[in-house]
């Protein structure tokens, strides 16, 4: 009873206050009391400031392309194949979830055909250079920020389909489709997972034989397990490549008019919990025909005769050259991440700087979600990480679109470290952010809750997360024991701090300390390198004890698994280090180095610097205590680090903006 | 409070004349713009009709005055803007602006400029509904003084047009905020081509909110005279009584909807170009033929600068664009990178030879790093952004708050 009638009061305080307004401010008016009984929005524009230029800021988010990134988002914005609704006064565009998975699958092949008719793809595999591919890069960014489906249905066509003809193909491959798959006059897709084997690459058992007299391959599927699983467009599309151990064929699996070529059967994998405007299929084969030049020859051929050729000696390095394509996947993946995370907290911060909840004292105005430094600690510290994973992805591109032979174990290192921890960094935020979001977030026209059901593929799709982390890891192993055997110093990766003597984290900590980028540095650097160290050890006691090396390492998944976070935290905050060295003193620069500790300490909070003694348990609540003092900092840039992000308005949601006119009865009678 | 029966338009008028003869006597800053009081609502007409009523600085001037008292004033709950003749408006005086440039270097437009968007700006947030009557020509200032408000009147009469382009200028006063919000990509052909649309059209894009034949005008403005509500369903209601549905010309161009959709849409003024072409491989189309025509005679850097801006304009709230557009008009003005703007006032509106030579001629010679520069800040110490007015103390309606 006491907390009803506290309420009544607080209510009519809220009453009161707003007709003491109306009667101070000349430009009182009915028709605003009427409307604003209650609550009345403010659009958090009029009330927060801009410390520095957003612009800016977003030029060296995105860093490319931010043009042409804008043209494909108000192209999208502008159609109606791309579900445009009013809410609140504006418009926002995101797919209707609640459609069926057919009538999603539809309407993500009309937003392909509305973007190629425009121009959209033109030159993705056609002009080959760096620009092109940060070219592509930008629009799948832009794309995913839409839907992740619409990303995944063109990534599978031109980076699977497209990227195997295009690395595992010769010129007559080229010449044959590469112009014919940009219009999209045959679809592709690419079969390489099976229902008995994912990840595990080598372990797939389709077979393919040659036949000398009739000049032909004759794929089979074998047994059950051998089946092709997930295959993105498999379940609409005509043509397919299949890759058999080291081998990747084309295959014909419709004809020109959508049906099943002979002896080979299709089914669909069925309803998913994200995902449903893609059609991921199955495919089996009974000993389908193909003529041998559906080999894609550039790594092994076969000759007419049936002998096998290769210029790659050792099976190793050609499995290795096999795998290029999916190293872009990944690529679009990790840097695909980043963005659902910039949806999600442009979303639920916008909605903090604009939602109420609980007065501090009796008759005081309720208190901005954003101004509880809890609900500052969930939001910001996932702000700073999402700024270095933007630094990050930008880093990781450039490698990938700068390759040579020498940069593909660092490609494949770093991109299957940072694929793993933007994925997993990726659902934390949009969980956290949901949940920021309160009941508002469960609504899928609000995106953020949904986002969390269309992502949750990525971290196991294009190699399971906790399998790559191992690869980091047992890559890092392999050049502390090559640095050994050689006896030479580190070289690559970024591990050559451990050439230097081991750095030594102060007993006492200062703020200034803490904000000093050298500790910062150091502490990631310490981990990492006693991590390493710790990982060597262990799997030496158990090589000692008469185990392989192999046993050795599965035995060590602990540290192995801290070891793969260590390398991605270090080499995440080493890039935000270099785009902050790139700016000039002044605002930008300044609020990028809040950020940068901000980044930086929670990553020094993780358990593993307490599990493994690097901080003491005193030094580890200062820690602690200084996030809060520096999200309380960025308080005031919240609304400017999120628009930097560069999400425009209709990519956000309704809650985003003015909820209150969004959710009106005046509303739901227009709707 | 004055009670008006609609059917007694004449008393109104007379009592109008004389309201407008004691105003005359006011200074000739205010006789550019005729204000007539009823209980709630002002009637602002526009007044330089030998000028087809093109804006001056002194009638932006007014006008804002106008617009920020009203805004605090309690008795107004309704401002209609009109123009007297056969004109709404028909533009900026851009003459004026840069006879002023020649004159007193280009700070001096800054001014005129940063005047009309900060109106521009009030109205597009406006706290309070504004009715613009259109019933005669309506052109890029004059757009500007009107699409940014709460209702938009079109008649038989009205000719809308953004013809910023073929004078050396871009689609300005938050142009970029409202052509890019018009269905598909309509906004970025207005916008490029300058093409005229009639009343009808307007209506059918969203550009006019209601259609009324110039006839019951007469009407309405009573009917309006004599609201006392800031109601947008109430006033939007009251117009509906006088509305009528035209309906579009067989040669409209809104039912080239789909050709525009698909060329306008392309990422560059050289790929729309291109793809208009493609349209008319094998087959005769006046109107996409007469278009390409119109394009290549408009100046290269206009096209390029405005269709960056309105591609920007369709992400950014109404504030932004005006910023952007400020900075953009700023370096039209200091010429840097061209001096069309110059060029098109002497061929268009002095020697009226109609013939400009455009610097750089070609589309391909405006590259994207001359393009950038309209983008960028104003290298000069003395120069600011342009500084909106706060709009945080006004309880804005949910429609204005829409726009930021």
């Amino acid at each position: 009873m006491d907390r009803a009638f506290g309420r009544t009061k607080i209510l009519t305080n809220h009453l009161l206050q707003l007709q003491l307004q109306s009667s101070a401010s000349p430009n009182s008016s009915t028709a605003s009391l009427s409307s604003n009984a209650c609550l009345s929005f403010t659009p958090p524009e009029l009330s927060e400031t801009y410390a520095f230029d957003i612009k800016e800021m977003r030029k060296l988010v995105d860093r490319h392309h931010v043009e042409e990134r804008d043209w494909l988002f108000g192209m999208m914005r502008q159609s109606e194949v791309f579900n445009p609704r009013e809410r609140g006064g504006k418009v926002f565009v995101t797919p209707d979830y609640n459609q069926s998975m057919e009538q999603q699958r539809e309407m993500t092949w009309k937003r392909i055909e509305y973007l190629r008719d425009r121009g959209v793809f033109k030159g993705w595999l056609t002009e080959r250079s760096e620009e092109s591919e940060m070219r592509c890069f930008a629009c799948m960014e832009v794309m995913c920020t839409f839907d992740h489906s619409l990303a995944i249905k063109v990534g599978v066509h031109f980076f699977l389909w497209g990227g195997a003809i295009l690395f595992f193909g010769t010129k007559q491959h080229h010449d044959k489709w590469l112009r014919d798959t940009e219009n999209y006059l045959i679809k592709g897709c690419f079969a390489m997972t099976e229902l008995g084997h994912g990840s595990n690459v080598r372990g797939i058992e389709t077979v393919t034989t040659y036949d000398a007299n009739t000049q032909e391959f004759v794929i089979n599927t074998p047994c059950e397990s051998a089946h092709k699983y997930w295959i993105g467009g498999a379940a609409k599309l005509n043509i397919n490549g299949i890759n058999q151990g080291v081998h990747a064929f084309i295959a014909q699996i419709r004809d020109a008019n959508g049906n099943v070529c002979p002896n080979v059967r299709i089914a669909d994998c069925g309803h998913k919990i994200g995902l449903n405007g893609v059609d991921n299929g199955r495919i089996w084969f009974d000993n389908v025909r193909v003529p041998r030049e559906n080999l894609l020859n550039s790594v092994a051929d076969v000759s007419a005769d049936g002998k096998y050729l290769s210029s790659i000696k050792d099976p190793d390095q050609r499995f290795a050259a096999f795998l290029a394509p999916l190293t872009v996947g990944r690529v679009n993946i990790a840097v695909g991440a980043v963005y659902q995370s910039k949806v999600a907290l442009a979303i639920a911060i916008r909605y903090a700087l604009t939602r109420r909840a609980f007065s501090v004292k009796p008759y005081e105005p309720e208190v901005l979600l954003l101004d509880y430094p809890s609900h500052q600690r969930r939001l910001l510290p996932l702000v700073a990480k999402t700024y270095a994973m933007s630094f990050a992805a930008n880093y990781l591109k450039m490698l990938y679109v700068k390759r040579s032979p020498q940069t593909n174990k660092t490609i494949h290192v770093v991109s299957s470290s940072f694929k793993a921890t933007f994925t997993w960094n990726t659902m934390q935020i949009l969980q956290e952010c949901r949940e920021a979001c309160g009941g508002q977030g469960l609504k899928t026209e609000n995106r953020v809750g949904q986002l969390k059901g269309e992502y949750d593929v990525t971290t196991t799709f294009e190699g399971d997360n906790n399998i790559l982390m191992q690869q980091v890891s047992k890559a890092l192993l392999a050049e502390y024991v090559a640095a050994q055997k050689k006896n030479k110093p580190f070289k690559g990766l970024g591990l050559e701090h451990m050439n230097k003597p081991c750095p030594v984290i102060p007993s006492q900590l200062t703020s200034t300390t803490l904000r000093c980028s050298q500790f910062q540095m150091d502490a990631l650097c310490l981990r990492e390198r006693d991590l390493l160290n710790r990982l060597v050890a262990n799997i030496s006691q158990h090589v000692a004890k008469g185990e392989s090396k192999e046993h050795a390492f599965i035995m060590s998944f602990e540290l192995a698994e801290d070891l793969g976070r260590a390398f991605s935290d270090r080499v995440i905050f080493q890039k935000f280090l270099e785009a902050e060295a790139t700016l000039a003193e002044g605002s930008l620069k300044d609020v990028l180095g809040t950020l940068r500790s901000l980044y930086a300490l929670t990553c020094v909070e993780d358990a593993s610097f307490l599990r493994y003694g690097y901080l003491s348990v005193d030094n580890s609540a200062f820690v602690r205590r200084e996030i809060t003092k520096i999200c309380s900092e960025l308080r005031p840039h919240a609304l400017a680090l999120v628009s930097s992000f560069g999400i425009p308005d209709a990519f956000l949601s309704p809650i985003a903006f003015n909820w209150i006119d969004a959710n009106s009865w005046s509303s739901v009678q227009h709707r | 409070m004055e009670k008006r029966n609609v059917e007694s338009g004449t008393r109104g008028r007379a009592r109008r004349r004389q309201s407008e003869r004691i105003r005359s006597m006011a200074s000739s800053q205010q006789e550019q713009v005729l204000v007539e009081a009823t209980s709630f609502t002002r009637i602002l007409t526009l007044n330089r009709t030998k000028q087809l009523n093109a804006l001056s600085f002194e009638m932006v001037s007014r006008l804002l005055q106008l617009f920020l008292a009203y805004e605090n004033d309690p008795n107004v709950k309704l401002v209609i803007v009109k123009g007297k003749g056969r004109a709404f408006c028909a533009g900026g005086d851009v003459a004026a602006v840069v006879r002023d440039i020649k004159r007193d270097g280009w700070r001096a437009g800054a001014n005129f400029f940063s005047k009309e968007f900060t109106l521009n700006y009030l109205m597009a947030t406006y706290s309070k509904p504004q009715v613009s009557i259109l019933d005669g020509i309506v052109m890029g200032g004059g757009a500007g003084v009107s699409v940014h408000g709460r209702f938009r009147i079109a008649t038989e009469n009205s000719v809308f047009a953004m013809p910023e382009t073929a004078l050396g200028l871009f689609p300005d006063v938050g142009a970029s905020y409202y052509l890019s919000r018009l269905p598909g990509f309509f906004g970025e052909y207005v916008g490029l081509t300058g093409s005229r649309l009639d009343g009808a059209e307007m209506l059918a894009c969203g550009l006019a909110t209601h259609f009324v034949p110039s006839a019951k005008l007469p009407m309405l403005e009573a009917a309006l005279s004599v609201v006392d509500s800031s109601d947008p369903v109430m006033i939007s209601s009251i117009i509906d009584q006088f509305c009528e549905q035209p309906s579009l010309k067989e040669q409209s161009v809104y039912n080239r909807l789909d050709v525009i959709d698909r060329c306008f849409s392309r990422r560059t003024v050289e790929d729309i170009l291109s793809a208009l072409e493609m349209e008319i491989v094998g087959r005769n189309d006046a109107w996409i033929s007469a278009t390409i025509q119109t394009l290549k005679k408009a100046s290269p850097t206009s096209l390029k600068i405005s269709l960056r801006s309105i591609r920007e304009g369709r992400l950014q709230g109404v504030g932004q664009c005006l910023v952007r557009e400020y900075r953009m008009v700023c370096h039209v003005m200091q010429g840097e990178v061209s001096k069309d703007f110059f060029e098109g006032c002497r061929a268009i509106l002095l020697d009226k030879d109609k013939n400009p030579k455009w610097e750089p001629s070609k589309l391909e010679l405006v590259t994207d790093s001359m393009v950038d520069v309209y983008f960028s800040k104003v290298d000069d110490e003395e120069w600011e952004d342009l500084k909106l007015p706060t709009r945080s103390k006004y309880n804005l309606s949910a429609y204005a708050i829409a726009k930021l």
